[in-house]
């Protein structure tokens, strides 16, 4: 069961929506022309809303982003300029090579961690439960609140994190950390693996729950190690939990934003400064939304890619 | 949630079962005593919180972060009223909305019902952070920005392709015979709804309106962008105020004292119905 659901998310991120429901036909022309109309009254809410707050912007947006739309005022069509604009504007070039350089940093640590802890958490030992519930905790909590208490904790001289590093000998106790580009890209990097892993751990635990045991049973009989057993059987069978979790996780880290706006804002200069921020201040610090609105498109256009080559290249040869 | 477990992880010596324990209490800790820590924190005088540790610093423990923040010119109160609104309306919006798509996209067939769950479920793959702008221009236009009905909506949006998803299979589970039994009795839809279908239903429910009520709870940017009046800031965007100083000089001790308080409702609604989170992890989806 709980693989068939696993493949149910995959489906609801768009990528596979498998063929309709179980049709359920009412008896008779007269039921079935109102059973049609009543669906489609249930359904109406949800379809108008989807289609002004996600649908509607979205056509809108590329609408914008051929305007040179300020944020009052007339506006005029031109064409594909701002488009154009992009690959000269240093700001937003050197931003999406952070986003991407952050994306390289955290994606791999965040898969193995969260699968060394699924692994940790699978069993029905005792105590299992609760481990997963506190691994959990810090995703629940939220990056928001984090941050927050990290750049508190980050202070030279009296935050918790030089406290302990230099009584360990790893760093001076005056050690700035969100001032340098190198240091608060490392100091955000260890934050998000550890709000994230637990997100990847639920949903990995959640494959290896659906994986049968009787697989295992006949692996031991055969003499396999864990190991062999991890790697031959356990992993492969995950295949599509990973690429769930990995998509989740690649997504989420192109679209950063919270964290390097509470901790850094960007800086030093523009050196931390994630696409999102970059569109987010295009638009409301310089109120140029139409050249953000071509940020915007371009930001689609490579999420979107990405999600399908990374569901494509681990889906592969499985069907 | 299993239907299956693993039998090698079962069985087990007890010294095997101590050492399990062991391990798994030290990789929790990782994940808790950080934020165990912060509460501690949040607990110290603002002048322990910037000056390097000492001894001194777990002797004195105070509320008086928390009296200030709670107190006089932060106003942090209106935003928790503000933050605490949003997510209720965020919750009940999204459970009401998800119900009724559910009920129809599972229970009743209707041309264009494929496609209809198809527009649905592609919501969730545009990004709301890349549409920010035309959004913004848009909730302008409908007078909603700046307001928490606004934005209450725009979180439901975001919160519908899950709980859609959740629900259609909530009612795709209910027995067929169920169903029919209603109709030969003469049951209207909604009565067949309130009255046969609500127990079954019910655990489904309860999974979209507590991601909708997490997320609204815990999100930055939209509200971040979306409100420019103080008074409606939810509590995160009050906090970024509260950390560049906006309302005087930088005070860490409100910093800390303002995060926890953010903190504890996830904790306490999350740890309280866990179950029905979990279950949606594994059948919906999550946010990018």
């Amino acid at each position: 069961m709980a693989r068939n659901e696993t493949a149910g998310v995959a489906a609801a991120r768009g990528l596979r929506v498998r063929p309709g429901a179980t049709p359920r036909l009412a008896p008779g022309q007269a039921a079935n022309r109102r059973n049609m109309r009543t669906g489609l009254v249930l359904v109406a809410p949800a379809l108008a809303l989807v289609g002004a707050f996600a649908l509607y912007p979205l056509g809108f947006g590329v609408y914008i982003s051929l305007t040179n739309w300020p944020l009052v005022g007339p506006y005029h069509f031109i064409g594909l300029a701002n488009y154009e604009s992009l690959i000269h504007n240093s700001v937003f070039l050197q931003s999406i090579v952070f986003t991407l350089k952050y994306t390289a940093i955290v994606t791999l640590p965040i898969l193995v961690v969260g699968y060394a802890l699924a692994v940790l958490v699978r069993s029905n030992r005792p105590g299992s439960t609760v481990f997963r519930t506190l691994i959990f905790l810090p995703y629940i909590v939220g990056l928001v609140a984090e941050s927050f208490m990290a750049v508190v904790e980050l202070q030279p001289s009296s935050g918790t994190a030089n406290f302990v590093l230099s009584k360990l000998g790893i760093v001076s106790d005056t050690t700035a950390w969100l001032v340098h580009t190198g240091l608060a890209t490392t100091a955000i990097c260890i934050l998000v693996i550890w709000y994230a892993s637990g997100l990847t751990m639920m949903l990995l635990m959640a494959g290896m729950q659906g994986i049968p045991a009787d697989l295992y049973e006949s692996a031991r009989v055969d003499g396999a190690s864990w190991w062999s057993a991890e790697r031959r059987l356990t992993m492969p069978l995950l295949r599509r939990s990973i690429a769930l979790s990995l998509i989740i996780s690649v997504v989420g880290s192109l679209l950063a934003f919270n964290q390097f706006f509470i901790m850094t804002d960007g800086g030093p200069g523009t050196s931390t400064e994630s696409v999102v921020m970059s569109i987010f201040s295009t638009a409301f610090a310089q109120t140029d939304v139409g050249l953000a609105s071509a940020m915007s498109v371009v930001l689609v256009i490579v999420t979107g890619l990405i999600t399908f080559v990374q569901f494509h290249y681990l889906q592969g040869d499985e069907d | 949630m299993a239907s299956v477990r693993n039998p090698r992880r079962s069985t087990g010596s007890r010294g095997g079962l101590a050492l399990y324990l062991l391990a798994g209490a030290a990789v929790s800790a990782v994940f808790v005593v950080p934020l165990l820590w912060e509460i501690f924190r949040s607990l110290q005088p603002e002048s322990t919180v910037t000056t390097p540790p000492s001894g001194a610093s777990f002797s004195h423990l105070t509320l008086a972060n928390y009296k200030t923040l709670l107190s006089g010119q932060d106003d942090i109160i209106r935003n928790l009223v503000n933050s605490l609104i949003v997510g209720v309306l965020t919750a009940a919006l999204t459970a009401l909305v998800s119900l009724l798509a559910g009920y129809g996209f599972g229970l009743f067939r209707f041309r264009g019902s494929g496609l209809v769950f198809g527009l649905v479920l592609l919501a969730f793959m545009i990004p709301f952070q890349a549409v920010l702008t035309p959004l913004f221009l848009e909730l302008h236009s409908l007078h909603l920005l700046n307001s928490l009905i606004g934005l209450a909506l725009f979180y439901t949006m975001f919160n519908l392709p899950v709980g859609v998803y959740v629900m259609r299979n909530s009612f795709l589970q209910v027995p067929r015979e169920i169903v029919d039994a209603a109709r030969v009795d003469g049951a209207s839809v909604i009565r067949t709804l309130v009255s046969v279908l609500r127990p079954l239903v019910v655990p489904g429910i309860a999974t979209a309106a507590l991601y909708a009520f997490l997320f609204s709870w815990t999100e930055f940017l939209g509200a971040l962008s979306f409100m420019t009046n103080d008074s409606l800031f939810t509590l995160p965007v009050a906090l970024s105020n509260v950390e560049t100083g906006t309302y005087g000089s930088v005070n860490y001790g409100l910093l800390l004292a303002g995060a926890v308080i953010a903190m504890i409702p996830c904790i306490v609604v999350y740890v309280a119905l866990q179950r029905y989170y979990v279950r949606g992890l594994i059948s919906g989806a999550l946010k990018g």
